[in-house]
């Protein structure tokens, strides 16, 4: 019994090891036992996520009911606001289309992407990660930027035949080359498991202030140009980013099909299967009602469309 | 009660620890420790079976679903396995009031060596709140556990207390 004891102990002392250098034979096992493993989740998580959406419907009622006539003019203002951002959206995409007109600017492909479930959630000392029901077979591939309404959720770490592992964006592996405020400061935000991002490696005499917005810059070559992040937060010298998204409570994600030069490096069965990093579009037609095609990068945030906290950053400039 | 009963218990647990329940960052360890509480719990009551091994292998698969370095959570079970199964270890009559701080003790203990083990995995030292908070937690809610377990093995609480621990006769 102490002999076996002691090869266990053993063990799980060589996977630690192998997991550290990230031995090839350990990570495709892995891929598959979460692949095959990923029906049983589904199943699993159904019970969770009802038991949240049921809190948080709870939450909505007694909110409701508290204060129903504030919620009602809170509602319709929001309801205005957005049909004034809607107009303003479709003005700017006519002048847009105008400009690049004149410009005789090279058309961007549309982007593909597909939506999903987040299955499981694996949280601990060492990741901040999240399973999500979207593998090979949709389409997905290491790499690709991860979002949901919010913003920025993460980026896909590893993919199996019918789910993928998404890295978030607090996870301590994650680096973001990002651009911050209307005037685009480059600087990098980096998980470190907390609920917010560091910003570090500001560029010098960048001015930032709370509450600008923070967007990735695309200069990785891995996630596209002008997907929201968050906010800043924070003093001077300290600032972090409070991400729109809320990683925690996760439900529904979308799986950008955005391939890159740098894809190659990330997933290179990407290349092996499609005979090129820049071919965007998934192999198989991904499943019904998951992928909806001709849907244009989302722009860097316009300053004169300022959400509350950007409207904090106007008023501190 | 079949002698499959702890090892499909934990099974259960550890499914349960990688399904989105939207907790908190902060109690981001609270499930883990759960699992390695339940079999912590399991080796201490007699009568009932869980072999090291099928506690390491059942931490396996908790890093694996976790996405985490493989080896981790099975080494934690690995260890609450052979804590919980020592015999007279610290006394014989080893009802709550002594196994409760046995698992505060090893808690604590595998709470640090897993901040250790994490920090020297990334070379960085890592936040040390939410594993505090999941050791707090652990050890709050440690009677809970294990008079529930209690009462999944034999559908009632009130043995006598010799009959219900490891080495109580």
């Amino acid at each position: 019994m102490e002999l076996l004891s002691f090869a266990l102990y053993f063990l799980c002392a060589v996977l630690l090891v192998l997991s550290r250098i990230g031995h090839s034979t350990l990570t495709d096992a892995r891929d598959e036992i979460v692949d095959l493993s990923a029906p049983f989740l589904e199943l699993a998580s159904v019970p969770a996520v009802e038991a949240r959406r049921f809190v948080d419907r709870v939450r909505l009622n007694v909110r409701v009911h508290r204060n129903a006539v504030d919620e009602i003019d809170r509602l319709t203002k929001e309801n205005e606001e957005l049909k004034q951002w809607q107009w303003r959206t479709q003005l700017l995409e006519r002048k847009v289309a105008h400009l690049r007109k004149l410009l005789h600017a090279a058309e961007e492909p549309a982007l593909v992407y597909a939506s999903g479930r987040v299955i499981a959630d694996a949280r601990g000392p060492f990741v901040r990660s999240a399973l999500v029901n979207l593998g090979r077979n949709d389409g997905v591939r290491i790499g690709y930027a991860v979002i949901n309404g919010d913003g920025l959720v993460g980026r896909t770490v590893e993919a199996g035949d019918s789910v993928a592992r998404v890295l978030l964006l607090n996870d301590l592996n994650s680096r973001i080359p990002v651009l911050v405020g209307p005037n685009g400061a480059r600087a990098m935000a980096l998980g470190d498991n907390s609920a917010e991002l560091q910003l570090d490696f500001v560029e010098d005499g960048a001015t930032i202030y709370a509450g600008d917005e923070v967007y990735t810059s695309g200069s990785d070559g891995v996630l596209p140009r002008g997907l929201r992040i968050g906010a800043v937060t924070g003093e001077p010298g300290t600032y972090k980013v409070r991400p729109f998204a809320e990683l925690n409570s996760l439900d529904s994600v979308s799986v950008l099909f955005f391939d890159a030069p740098a894809i190659t490096q990330t997933d290179p069965d990407a290349v092996a299967d499609r005979g090129g990093a820049l071919s965007a579009l998934p192999q198989r037609e991904p499943r019904e009602d998951r992928t909806a095609s001709g849907t244009s990068l989302p722009l860097p945030p316009v300053a004169a469309m300022s959400s509350p906290v950007a409207g904090q950053a106007q008023a501190e400039r | 009660m079949t002698a499959l009963l702890p090892a499909f218990s934990v099974l259960i647990a550890v499914i349960a620890t990688a399904v989105p329940w939207g907790l908190p960052a902060d109690a981001t360890f609270i499930l883990p420790l759960l699992v390695v509480m339940m079999v912590f719990c399991w080796r201490a009551i007699p009568g009932t079976e869980l072999h090291p091994a099928a506690a390491a292998a059942l931490g396996l698969l908790a890093d694996l679903l976790s996405g985490g370095p493989l080896g981790f959570w099975a080494l934690m079970c690995l260890i609450a396995a052979t804590v919980g199964a020592k015999p007279g270890s610290f006394r014989e009559r080893r009802d709550l009031w002594i196994q409760w701080p046995i698992w505060t003790a090893l808690v604590s203990v595998l709470g640090l060596f897993g901040w250790f083990l994490a920090s020297l995995y990334y070379l960085r030292w890592i936040d040390w709140w939410p594993i505090v908070f999941g050791v707090v937690t652990a050890i709050l809610l440690f009677p809970v556990v294990l008079y529930g377990l209690l009462w999944v093995r034999s559908g009632q609480i009130g043995h006598s207390r010799r009959t219900i621990f490891r080495s109580a006769s």
